[in-house]
């Protein structure tokens, strides 16, 4: 028999834009992550350590770091030294700025945001 | 090069002898709310606007989005400037901005040469207060941020919140304000039972400046100043007193 969830899954997944839908999976797959993608999406020319972005964000900066090292390993934001600080912001890679854009501007519609949270707390099963 | 950088804002150009001087730093002091950040971004938006100059907005403290509404109410479009190339509003952190300066290819130095800016506004100085306490150590860290602006080719206005609401306030030996090519006061002042507004222009480095003191208010189009206080002195105490009064008081009431 047809697991109940994964039919579920598969009818909300399934007419979300691809290119979307795999941010989502391979990049956004926490809500952290959601919120780090937003905040570089408004503040796309700030540059700062991990310790001031979980400021901004309202968020222990102990998780941030890591999340913020994940979004780096996906291509979302880039991470240089300065100085003797680590320093993060968002990558400048011209289809990935498209991709967030993209992202942020689908989750003003409702529907999208639903599916996506439902996707996320899908993955931290 | 021009021989001035006008801020557009009719009264203080002219309090200015015609605007600061290019490529200096600039301070603007005042209590909250006085109109320290309408002042600068009116300097960055009349730059754009009226004289081709492109500007930045380093900010410490508030969000972009914040900056973009407060624009907005008085009718500026830093949206559309940010969109067209011509303004770029940076969220970052005072240690983060020096550090990245100091470098060759820095971020920050990047956003100034893709757009050509020449004018900064940097809000607020109090917060690199937050690297040190120690006020020698502060006036260098200060220093070497101002002069890395200066060596972008950047005229600055810098602000920075003052402690006392209303009155005067103190400064040390050891005070930023003395590295600062110019220096402007926004003061909140008590006349017949309501609060005021008064600016000074309490140095400009190699100039000649109006001493007077000054009415301004903030209105739908921004910060316009205003003639000056007659007839009153002691504005910088908060609570001036009419000049026949200062006489009664000195020769009549003994």
């Amino acid at each position: 028999m047809a697991n109940p969830g994964s039919d579920l899954a598969a009818r909300l997944m399934g007419d979300m834009d691809p290119q979307l839908l795999d941010f989502l999976k391979t990049k956004v797959n926490s809500f952290i992550k959601w919120d780090l993608v937003r905040f570089f999406h408004e503040n796309p020319h700030s540059t700062d350590t991990a310790e001031n972005v979980a400021r901004y964000v309202g968020r222990d900066a102990s998780v941030i770091e890591a999340e913020l090292g994940e979004l780096v390993g996906t291509g979302v934001l880039e991470r240089q030294r300065v100085g003797d600080l680590w320093v993060y912001s968002l990558a400048t890679d011209a289809h990935m700025r498209k991709l967030v854009d993209q992202f942020i501007l689908a989750c003003d519609d409702r529907q999208f945001r639903v599916k996506a949270i439902y996707h996320i707390i899908r993955g931290m099963r | 090069m021009s021989d001035r950088i006008p801020t557009g804002i009719a009264g203080l150009d002219e309090m200015l002898g015609g605007g600061f001087l290019p490529e200096t730093a600039n301070l603007v002091e005042g209590a909250p709310g006085t109109g320290k950040i309408t002042l600068g971004m009116q300097f960055i938006v009349n730059g754009i606007l009226r004289y081709d100059e492109p500007g930045v907005i380093l900010t410490f403290e508030e969000f972009p989005q914040q900056y973009y509404r407060d624009a907005e109410t008085y009718g500026w479009p830093f949206l559309e400037l940010e969109k067209a190339g011509k303004l770029r509003v940076i969220m970052t952190s005072p240690e983060v901005s020096r550090a990245d300066l100091e470098r060759v290819g820095g971020r920050i130095e990047s956003l100034i040469r893709e757009i050509g800016a020449r004018r900064i506004l940097v809000d607020s100085l109090s917060h690199f207060e937050r690297i040190t306490r120690d006020p020698i150590e502060l006036r260098r860290v200060v220093y070497a941020f101002v002069n890395a602006l200066k060596r972008e080719g950047l005229t600055s206005l810098l602000t920075r919140e003052s402690p006392v609401l209303v009155g005067e306030g103190d400064l040390t030996d050891e005070d930023v304000a003395f590295l600062m090519d110019s220096f402007l006061m926004l003061r909140y002042v008590e006349i017949d039972s309501a609060i005021r507004k008064a600016l000074l222009v309490l140095k400009l480095r190699g100039s000649q400046h109006a001493k007077d003191i000054r009415q301004f208010e903030i209105t739908g189009s921004g910060l316009e100043v205003r003639s000056k206080f007659e007839g009153r002195e002691g504005i910088l105490s908060g609570s001036p007193h009419r000049m026949a009064e200062s006489f009664v008081e000195a020769f009549v009431r003994r």
